[in-house]
């Protein structure tokens, strides 16, 4: 009967009371999911018109993704340094690069000549795939990767760039995917956040733009992310007052109980009051079964090194990694993880230093993503977790002048990689120029990479809408185009 | 390995644009073929047979028309020859190496047309003869005028049809209804009417517990106490309900209340969201302004004039200015680089107008900011012309006097208590002084001051700066020098010799706030560098005053000390025979300083003669002394702080009384008072009670306003950009002229739009008028907006009385909005409003003074089975607060409400003050507020949805604030300790619920309160008793009927 009790994240919504406001909102073609999902509920709930919008519901085609890990390397990794092998840069290291626009990245007035990527690259798998010496770990799973050497964006500042890898809008304000594949597709876990959101517990600070990465915009408000504190208590209000027993709350939520039920007797019609009733019912029980999911004490130890939690490099990440496949496990539909916090050098941002500072952040999540995806198929769910490796722009071929040379914002190029469901390994997708500094051939746009995700997930970006403001909304804008040689 | 291939093709394309030093471009020393002019007439008959129409139809839409792919733009010649990301297209006269020719021809990767059939052969060999030839372009592909022509598009007359678009219908309550029990006013004609015609009938009225309750949580959002409720409920008068709802709309919670309504309409927040989402701490006066308008009931139309430019109605009305807080509300990114600064203007520009659109007109301007609304008649060229009424406008910050008239009383007020404190001083010094420095005068307390055994200062005969410097004596006896400070100077002070000895001199550095960082040196950070201080006694008549130093005699200066030294630069340097090492005071600037020398061996035999001073300054360039004082004494022992006597008061004193001048008295009393300790001691209690005198409010306050400057973070480049052009697809590089102001076309009622609205600024003025005459335009009944408006906002008031608005789409008036439930309700009431001169709180007494709101919650599954989304309002819906008025509920009850309104707020979780106090950061929402659905506060929201979650129950059981609210209402509802249970918890059920308990809800929760009594007694808890209440408390906060209002 689960969805007889309201998601934890879940809502009906009197200003638009009815089945029928909740259809129109959502526009034809995600009407279609929507009635499916509702009128399943409605077998269930005859006594009642409360429907559950977090309620698990299909796509719009079949899909074996269910899930998604989104392993979000905060402040721009730089694509020659790691996956996407430039031979032809290291001819060239130490010339300027003619006609090159200084505005390009953000410091105009310390641009330097091109640099050849410090680190060396090698082939891996069947598929031969090019690794930078920075991910031994993940060299080892090449072949379930799908590389997309050809993305760009539109900004080369961080936060309109993560808004635009996060919503497909460079401004603020906007759903982001996660809040998008939610209203799409519920959730399978009523006991846990749909859509949890993990960022840096170093102290180093939260990604640029903050929650707006993880909003839900003009949507409802329960499919923005649920970002779990760094400190303290994971999840708001999770504890119990300290001046309590269990046995006292128990017995203040039985009296509540039996008041709220003779009030929503006295009013009938009210379907929110019973929904309210079996919140609080849901809360009591959420008070245990979130702290159980967050435990990755629990793992045995050979799970807990496979992450690295031993290794003090990494181990805030593994953590964060292994987390990410227990929530997933328990139904949780989208998890992201940020690596790296806010400011240059204390993220992947690295302006100054890009040897030091990639070298850092590649220890910091190379072991624990090889073993996020080993640990996801030994157990058969990397077949319905889509696993995505990025960040929100790339950087610049030549050099950011310093003591230790590093390099600059470049929104014309970037790596990302997708594995598990739905994703066909070891494929290689567009280029970019010889020296990596714009994407060339296949170009992928954030928009085309939405449209794929949404795609693996079943849903079409095209029929995903939410009408706002006398507007029908899609996350991919007029824009999107589904990369289907990634497509297994 | 699709991948490397498509490398190699490319490859070649690259190397040429990024890696040579020498582009193979033609160049231009070539010599010109002699068959130029020959091949191009060919050339151009091709293009403009064959070439141009294969271009046009099948390359310009991905290469120029509506995208441009790979930024490559086909739209005329210098851009093909530019090329895109492949390198360029085109190499004139060699269709071979032409990158354009092969992907057409499919001989190179990418093939085009991307995704479509090949192009004929013909045409293929069309474009390569035309490249052979020069690849002449007669013209772009694209007419210039073609292009430009949206920018002049005129909207047909049938555009104005869409209801909201019209003018107010002139309509009458339908009068067949008006004899009709139920009745209570106009409102109930029109909804009776509708219901009737349905089969419907509507519920009675409420019980008068429900009113009460439903009116306090409606206007106020707190709940009546009980003495209220019952006081209402007994009131036998009729018009009891009216004199309610009076006495309500009077309460300054009112624009509390309602102020939340129209700040998320208006996106408001006090930080500037994206990266770093710094604060705006001056951006509170919005919400402050808010309040007061709605308490002083400012009439509508000039509320929302103000916000668009009270600046320039009203530039001396301080709730004018924080008005256009509006405008500045929206996000501003504070990283901006060189790159996106145009594009953020836009966007800002665009936050502005929509806003505008959504807030006042409920109209979706900003999707015409790209191309022309696609549902509405609003073409992309109004949005533009509209757009350009916020060109130049900026955030800024003033200073405002919140109060004058309040100062000007408090003062007053303070002037008359000070009076006495004078008083008593001036007394003392006229009654009593006088007498005091005669008792002083004989006691052995003034030997000193006659014998000079404290610092006598100085009274200068010549003062001289050898560098030009202008020194001055004062009536302090300090000495300031102004005018010229030159690198390196030497002061000479001369006067004459009055003590039978001299054993030490003092010199004084003194602050000044008039020298650069308070003094007491010219340099430019306040420190001066004095490198040699020198003594010398002249002649007794003082001659050769033009200053050889052989002429006198040198005193030598030993054991220097001062009360502070620079590091480096100790006061002994002064004394030494380096003319360069010097004393210094870096970083104690601001404060005086005294440094003192004793003489080698007393200087017994000066008396009568000339003493010249000589302060040298030759360690740092402009270094020299700006105020300093100079004084000498006989005492043995020196002491850098004992008290001085001037040169001319030691004189009188030396005097025998009866002997002084009237003057010379007053000027021995003078100095004398300054000593007395009584005095002294009247003196500073009067001081101290004077520091207690009120300041004028001044604040800053964050405006919008023009010609001031912005507000900037990290902004590389421009605040504004002096014009706003017309962007085609609202790309700011592909401008296409200047838009010059003008309004939305359908709510246009003039052939002459440019005479009625736009004026000239008054000469002077620092801002452009142009959002003066959109306000004008907004609020003009006769030809603007004026009509749309006055719908918008009565929608909004029935929509917080009703639960949802006649128009549910509150935000949305156009043609995908919903549809009003009342058109012609919504039209009486937008008249009503105007009739009543835009003012609000008769409106909302009218409307809630109808049966149609005062009608019960009561359901009728019959009358559901005929409406069951209940459009024709025949009941009530029960609504569930906001979270702002379920914390506001909570902490009323506790007892602990801060009232305080107005001021800065705080994002301090246990503030006890209102809701709407709460600092609204960005990145931080109050996560109570957030859980209870407040908006994020990035765009004009206009209906809030309800959702129920579990969050929500965590925080009403968990959270420490809802704990500490029913922790203080559990100490209210606690009497004496052997007061039964039962009448706690009735009075319980009384404050929270505004009823009794029924016996069954008596009976649970004394049963409930002595279990866990009982519980809590068992742990040992001290304070069982209050906490067994305390969680009757939270049950009460819990229940649905606390936050369901019916």
């Amino acid at each position: 009967m689960p969805d007889r009790i309201p998601a934890f994240f879940a809502p009906p919504s009197p200003a638009y009371p009815s089945r029928r406001e909740f259809l129109r909102r959502a526009g034809n073609g995600f009407g279609m999911i929507a009635l499916a999902g509702l009128l399943q509920q409605q077998g269930l709930l005859a006594s009642s018109s409360y429907r559950n919008p977090l309620a698990p519901r299909p796509g719009h085609f079949p899909a074996k993704a269910k899930a998604v890990i989104w392993l979000f390397m905060n402040g721009g990794p730089s694509q020659v340094d790691t996956w996407d092998y430039k031979p032809e840069l290291a001819k060239v290291d130490g010339k300027d690069l003619p006609g090159f626009d200084k505005h390009t990245g953000f410091f105009a007035d310390q641009v330097g000549p091109l640099m050849k990527s410090p680190f060396k690259f090698q082939r891996h798998g069947q598929s031969g795939a090019w690794v930078s010496e920075l991910f031994p770990h993940m060299a080892r799973h090449v072949d379930k990767m799908a590389f997309i050497y050809s993305c760009w964006t539109d900004s080369n500042n961080h936060s309109p760039a993560l808004f635009k890898i996060n919503t497909g809008m460079s401004r603020m304000g906007f759903p982001c995917l996660g809040s998008w594949v939610t209203y799409g597709l519920g959730t399978e876990s009523q006991n846990l956040p749909a859509f949890v959101v993990m960022y840096d517990t170093l102290g180093r600070g939260i990604p640029k733009g903050h929650s707006q990465n993880w909003g839900a915009g003009f949507l409802p408000s329960i499919y923005q992310g649920t970002a779990l504190k760094p400190q303290g208590q994971p999840i708001e209000d999770l504890i119990r007052p300290a001046e309590m027993s269990p046995g006292q709350q128990r017995a203040q939520l039985d009296l509540l109980n039996q008041l709220n039920r003779r009030h929503a007797e006295q009013n009938p019609a009210e379907a929110d009051l019973t929904a309210r009733i079996e919140s609080f019912e849901l809360a009591y029980r959420m008070q245990m079964a979130a702290p159980e999911a967050l435990d990755v004490d629990r793992e045995p130890q050979l799970v807990q090194r496979l992450y690295g939690l031993d290794n003090p490099k990494c181990a805030h990440f593994a953590r964060q990694c292994l987390i990410a496949r227990r929530l997933v496990e328990r139904g949780v539909r989208f998890v992201q993880i940020y690596s790296g916090g806010m400011e240059n050098q204390l993220s992947w941002d690295g302006h100054i230093d890009i040897q030091g500072n990639h070298r850092g952040f590649a220890q910091e999540t190379d072991q624990p993503i090889a073993a996020l995806l080993e640990d996801l198929e030994t157990r058969g769910l990397l077949d319905s977790t889509l696993v995505i490796w990025g960040g929100e722009f790339g950087r610049l071929p030549v050099s950011q002048k310093g003591e230790k040379p590093g390099r600059d914002h470049n929104p014309h190029a970037f790596t990302v990689w997708l594995a598990g469901g739905g994703v066909k390994g070891g494929v290689q997708h567009g280029a970019t120029d010889e020296i990596g500094f714009k994407a060339a051939v296949d170009r992928v746009s954030v928009h085309d990479l939405h449209a794929t995700i949404l795609h693996l997930l079943g849903l079409d970006h095209k029929r995903l809408t939410y009408r706002y403001n006398g507007r029908d909304f899609r996350l991919t804008d007029v824009h999107g185009n589904v990369v289907t040689s990634i497509l297994a | 390995m699709i991948r490397s291939v498509a490398i190699l093709l490319i490859g070649v394309a690259w190397s040429q644009v990024l890696l040579s030093a020498d582009p193979p471009a033609p160049s231009a020393k070539e010599p010109l073929d002699p068959e130029h002019a020959a091949k191009m007439a060919r050339g151009l008959d091709l293009f403009k047979k064959h070439v141009r129409p294969v271009l046009v139809q099948r390359c310009l839409r991905c290469h120029g028309g509506e995208v441009t792919e790979s930024e490559f733009d086909i739209t005329d010649r210098p851009h093909l020859l530019k090329g895109g990301l492949a390198g360029p297209a085109i190499v004139p006269g060699n269709s071979q190496a032409s990158l354009l020719f092969h992907v057409v021809n499919h001989s190179k990767k990418p093939r085009m047309p991307h995704k479509e059939d090949k192009l004929p052969q013909e045409a293929i060999q069309h474009i390569a003869q035309w490249i052979d030839l020069g690849a002449p372009f007669d013209k772009p592909l694209v007419e210039r005028e073609e292009a430009v022509a949206w920018t002049k598009r005129v909207v047909p007359p049938e555009a104005r049809h869409h209801w909201s678009l019209q003018p107010l219908q002139n309509v009458q309550p339908p009068p067949g209804v008006a004899g009709h029990p139920w009745v209570r006013n106009p409102i109930d004609q029109f909804i009776l009417d509708r219901l009737q015609q349905a089969g419907l009938e509507p519920n009675p009225v409420a019980d008068r517990r429900r009113l009460i309750r439903r009116a306090y949580f409606g206007l106020l959002g707190l709940p009546p106490r009980p003495e209220e409720v019952e006081a209402f409920v007994a009131d036998p008068a009729p018009d009891a309900y009216e004199k309610l709802l009076d006495r309500l709309l009077a309460s300054q919670h009112y624009g509390e209340r309602w102020a939340r309504h129209w700040l998320d309409v208006a996106r408001f927040a006090e930080s500037h969201g994206f990266e770093h989402d710094y604060d705006r701490p001056t951006a509170y006066h919005y919400r402050d302004f808010v309040i007061q308008a709605l308490n002083d009931d400012l009439p509508y139309d000039v509320f929302v004039r103000w916000q668009i430019a009270g600046d320039e109605l009203a530039p001396d009305n301080n709730l004018a200015l924080m008005a256009t807080g509006f405008l500045a509300a929206g996000v501003h990114s504070t990283q901006i680089t060189k790159n996106e600064v145009e594009k953020h203007r836009y966007d800002e520009l665009d936050d502005m107008l929509a806003t505008t659109g959504s807030a006042m007109l409920g109209l979706t301007l900003g999707c015409a900011r790209c191309h022309d609304h696609k549902y509405d008649p609003i073409p992309q060229r109004d949005y533009y012309q509209m757009l350009s009424a916020f060109t130049t406008t900026v955030r800024s910050e003033v200073d405002l006097d919140l109060d004058p008239e309040g100062y000007r009383q408090a003062k007053a007020a303070f002037d008359a208590e000070h009076a006495p404190y004078q008083a008593a001083v001036d007394a003392f010094i006229r009654d009593q002084l006088p007498k005091r420095l005669a008792a002083w005068e004989a006691s052995s307390a003034s030997t000193a001051y006659r014998e000079g055994r404290v610092w006598v200062v100085i009274e200068p005969t010549d003062l001289k700066s050898q560098g030009g410097a202008k020194l001055t004596f004062q009536p302090d006896g300090s000495i300031v020098a102004e005018g010229n400070n030159p690198s390196f100077d030497i002061y000479t002070v001369t006067a004459k010799s009055e003590l039978p000895s001299i054993r030490g001199i003092r010199l004084e550095a003194l602050a000044d706030g008039k020298l650069p960082k308070g003094g007491p040196g010219r340099a430019g950070n306040g420190n001066f560098a004095l490198s040699d201080f020198r003594l010398q006694v002249l002649g007794a008549t003082g001659e050769n005053a033009t200053g050889q130093e052989s002429e006198g005699r040198s005193v030598p200066l030993i054991r220097p000390r001062a009360s502070f030294e620079q590091k480096g630069l100790p006061v002994a340097q002064i004394v030494d025979n380096d003319a360069r090492s010097a004393w210094a005071v870096d970083p104690q600037f601001g404060k005086n300083h005294q440094a003192a020398v004793e003489c080698a061996e007393p200087l017994t035999d000066a008396i009568g003669k000339t003493l010249r001073f000589a302060l040298h300054f030759n360690n740092n360039a402009g270094h020299n002394l700006g105020r300093f004082r100079l004084a000498v004494t006989a005492a043995e022992n020196l002491d850098l702080k004992a008290d001085n006597i001037p040169a001319d008061v030691r004189r009188i004193l030396l005097t025998a009384a009866d002997q002084r001048s009237d003057t010379d008295r007053q000027k021995l009393l003078a100095w004398y008072a300054e000593r007395d300790p009584e005095l002294q001691r009247l003196r500073q209690t009067a001081a101290e009670h004077l520091k207690k005198a009120p300041k004028p409010k001044i604040v800053k306050a964050m405006i919008s306003t023009e010609g001031l400057p912005a507000v900037r973070l990290h902004t590389q480049g421009e605040d504004f950009f002096p014009e706003t052009y017309f962007l085609r697809r609202g790309d700011p590089a592909q401008k296409e002229g200047v838009a010059p102001l003008g309004f939305l076309q359908v709510l246009t009622r003039t052939d002459k739009p440019e005479e009625r609205w736009p004026v000239k600024p008054p000469p002077g003025s620092r801002t452009s008028f142009r959002r003066k005459a959109l306000a004008d335009w907004l609020t003009d009944v006769e030809c603007g907006a004026g009509h749309l408006l006055a719908r918008v906002i009565v929608n909004r008031l029935w929509q917080h009385h009703l639960g949802r608005g006649i128009v549910a789409t509150a935000n949305d008036f156009g043609t995908r909005g919903e549809p009003p439930t009342h058109p012609e309700l919504l039209d009486w009431l937008a008249a009503e409003l105007i009739r009543h001169g835009w003012k609000l709180k008769p409106m909302h007494k009218l409307i809630m003074s109808s049966a149609t709101y005062m009608q019960s919650t009561a359901f009728d599954p019959a009358k559901a089975a005929k409406d069951p989304d209940n459009r024709l309002l025949w009941r009530r819906p029960m609504r569930r607060l906001e979270g702002e008025i379920i914390r506001d509920a909570m902490l009323a009850l506790s007892g602990e409400m801060d009232t305080r309104m107005f001021g800065p707020g705080t994002l301090d979780p246990s503030s006890k003050r209102r809701s709407i106090y709460f600092t609204v950061k960005r990145s931080q929402l109050m996560p109570m507020m957030v859980v209870f659905d407040a908006p994020e506060a990035l765009v004009s929201i206009g209906e809030r949805p309800t959702t129920t979650i579990a969050p929500q129950a965590l925080l009403m059981m968990n959270n420490p604030q809802v704990r500490t609210y029913a922790r203080g209402f559990a100490r209210r509802l606690l009497g004496d300790e052997n007061e039964p249970w039962s009448e706690i918890v009735r009075r319980g059920y009384r404050y929270a619920l505004g009823r009794v308990p029924e016996a069954e809800e008596q009976a649970a929760s004394i049963a409930f309160v002595q279990r866990q009594l009982e519980s809590y007694l068992a742990e040992g808890k001290a304070d069982a008793r209050q906490l067994a209440v305390a969680d009757f408390c939270q049950v009460l906060f819990c229940m649905n009927e606390f936050v369901y209002v019916d």
